[in-house]
């Protein structure tokens, strides 16, 4: 699904983000991409939506070299991912629905079929009576709850969380993991990049740990997450 | 893209305007602007060549004909004359007709005219002709000249070519004018959509995550941008030729010769408001759409 072949990102300036980072994240794996602040977590999630491209070695997306990919196919790789933010991203002046709406929208969903979907999904996320809500009238994990259903309204095979839980208090992260576990326990794969150590540790899963720019941990097992 | 997306993405490009009110006032009022200042120098420097243009029609050159011509001959110069193209009027004038004329300007010396009545009449015959385009008056005195039957052209050549130097500065300068507010214009307003976009550039932002293509993204601020611009031409034509016309009745009701330059030469609203609407529509349109799908392209590089 995801593979880092040797990758370095260095940014104008010479520094160094990722250094030699070599990584395999199968289809329907759910990781826990972990490090401290400036580790390289936001470049490895960059290179992923090709906002960046890796200065040497190749990213592949299923398959696609994501080096080679022209700009303008760039919107065509990212339908096939949800990205859930820490700071929610959801557009202000749309309400729930719009914004759910809008993922669909993009890639020419015809109407009637945005209509039946939308609603159910903010009914998975448990939104279903705030539909009608702009962003301002809901609270933060009820707006990351929004976020998720647009990552996932269209059915997408990679959903991506950066720092899913930092804005939002640790009853409802419990929460919002649990909606990622159940989102990736129906084959969808999910990386969840954060910080918080708590985090990964609560959960059975995959962490890979970055700091410095390289991949210093990559266990199944929490406690043996390496720093 | 298919007709659903592009309606719903009309209809959001129109809810923007709404929902970002105050940035839809300051680029539709920065807009309105322009266009008032750059139509009203527009409409003075039409004006001002039209009351030149006015001016300079008043010019008469008279054709003298030779003494002692047959009928035959006379008929041929009458031809020769009204066959030479650029010429607005002709009008035939006798020998009589001129005694007649300064009968009328000496009346209190009539009797001393009477000598000259009949055979003894001093004065020719001749021709008055006005020219169309006073660019032309040196052409056209020529062509008369060579006329057989004809002696002598009297011309005002020396004012005509004084109108036409003042025709050319005005022109220059008017359409100077219009170009630098127009520069001026493209420059403010864009900056002033560029403000706009700026504001909703997290917006942008979300829809690249989204995977929204860079079309996609633009068509709603392509079709607010052409709607500011619309609204726009609308409101500065409405004022502009409002006013304009509010000048034409004070012009006209106003004592001597302005109601005279005002009748005669100034442009009726008739005459101007299609160009006036017409040019602020496109500019306004053009100037709205294209600034705001510029303005965007800084923000889908992500």
């Amino acid at each position: 699904m995801i593979v880092f072949d040797h990758v370095t990102k260095i940014y104008p300036g010479g520094n160094i983000a990722l250094n030699d980072v070599s990584l395999h994240i199968n289809k329907g794996e759910f990781v826990f991409v972990l490090g401290h602040s400036g580790a390289g977590k936001s470049t490895f999630l960059k290179l992923i939506l090709r906002e960046e491209k890796a200065t040497e070695g190749h990213v592949y997306i299923n398959g696609q070299d994501l080096g080679a990919l022209r700009e303008r196919k760039v919107p065509y790789l990212r339908r096939n991912m949800g990205v859930v933010f820490q700071d929610f991203r959801l557009i202000p002046t749309m309400t729930a629905y719009e914004n759910v709406a809008f993922a669909m929208r993009v890639t020419n969903i015809p109407e009637r079929q945005i209509k039946k979907r939308v609603p159910y999904v903010l009914n998975l996320v448990g939104l279903g009576g705030k539909l009608d809500r702009l962003p301002e009238e809901l609270s933060g994990g009820e707006q990351q709850r929004v976020a998720l259903a647009r990552a996932m309204v269209h059915s997408p095979q990679l959903i991506i969380a950066d720092e899913p839980t930092g804005n939002i208090d640790p009853e409802l992260s419990l929460e919002m993991m649990e909606l990622l576990t159940a989102i990736n326990s129906v084959g969808i794969t999910v990386v969840v990049v954060t910080h918080e150590h708590d985090l990964a540790r609560r959960f059975n899963k995959r962490v890979v740990t970055i700091d410095h720019g390289s991949v210093v941990g990559d266990t199944e097992i929490p406690g043996e997450v390496r720093l | 893209m298919n007709w659903s997306s592009f309606k719903y993405l009309t209809r959001q490009g129109l809810h923007s305007m709404g929902a970002n009110r105050l940035m839809t006032l300051a680029s539709v009022g920065v807009l309105t602007a322009c266009l008032i200042i750059t139509g009203i120098a527009g409409l003075f420097s039409a004006n001002v060549n039209s009351v030149v243009a006015y001016l300079g029609d008043q010019n008469e050159s008279v054709v003298y004909l030779a003494e002692g011509l047959g009928p035959e001959q006379a008929a041929a110069v009458d031809a020769g004359i009204r066959s030479i193209s650029g010429i607005a009027e002709v009008s035939y004038v006798s020998g009589d007709e001129v005694l007649e004329l300064y009968k009328g300007y000496m009346e209190e010396y009539a009797d001393l005219w009477e000598d000259f009545e009949g055979d003894e009449n001093p004065f020719r015959a001749n021709y008055r002709v006005v020219v169309s385009d006073l660019e032309n008056l040196d052409s056209i005195v020529g062509q008369l000249e060579a006329i057989e039957g004809v002696d002598r052209v009297r011309a005002p050549t020396d004012m005509s070519s004084m109108f036409v130097s003042i025709q050319h500065a005005v022109n220059f300068c008017g359409w100077a004018l219009v170009v630098m507010l127009g520069v001026v214009s493209v420059v403010v307003i864009h900056n002033t959509i560029r403000l706009t976009v700026f504001a909703r550039r997290r917006e942008i932002n979300i829809m690249k995550y989204v995977g929204a293509t860079n079309g996609f993204i633009r068509l709603p601020f392509f079709i607010e941008g052409m709607a500011s611009g619309l609204l726009a031409g609308a409101l500065a034509g409405g004022l502009v030729l409002g006013g304009y016309a509010a000048l034409l009745h004070f012009a006209g009701e106003a004592p001597g010769v302005w109601r005279q330059v005002a009748a005669s030469s100034v442009l009726p609203v008739s005459a101007v408001w299609y160009v006036v609407l017409g040019g602020f529509f496109a500019f306004g349109v053009l100037i709205g759409s294209l600034g705001s799908a510029i303005s965007v392209r800084k923000y889908l590089k992500v």
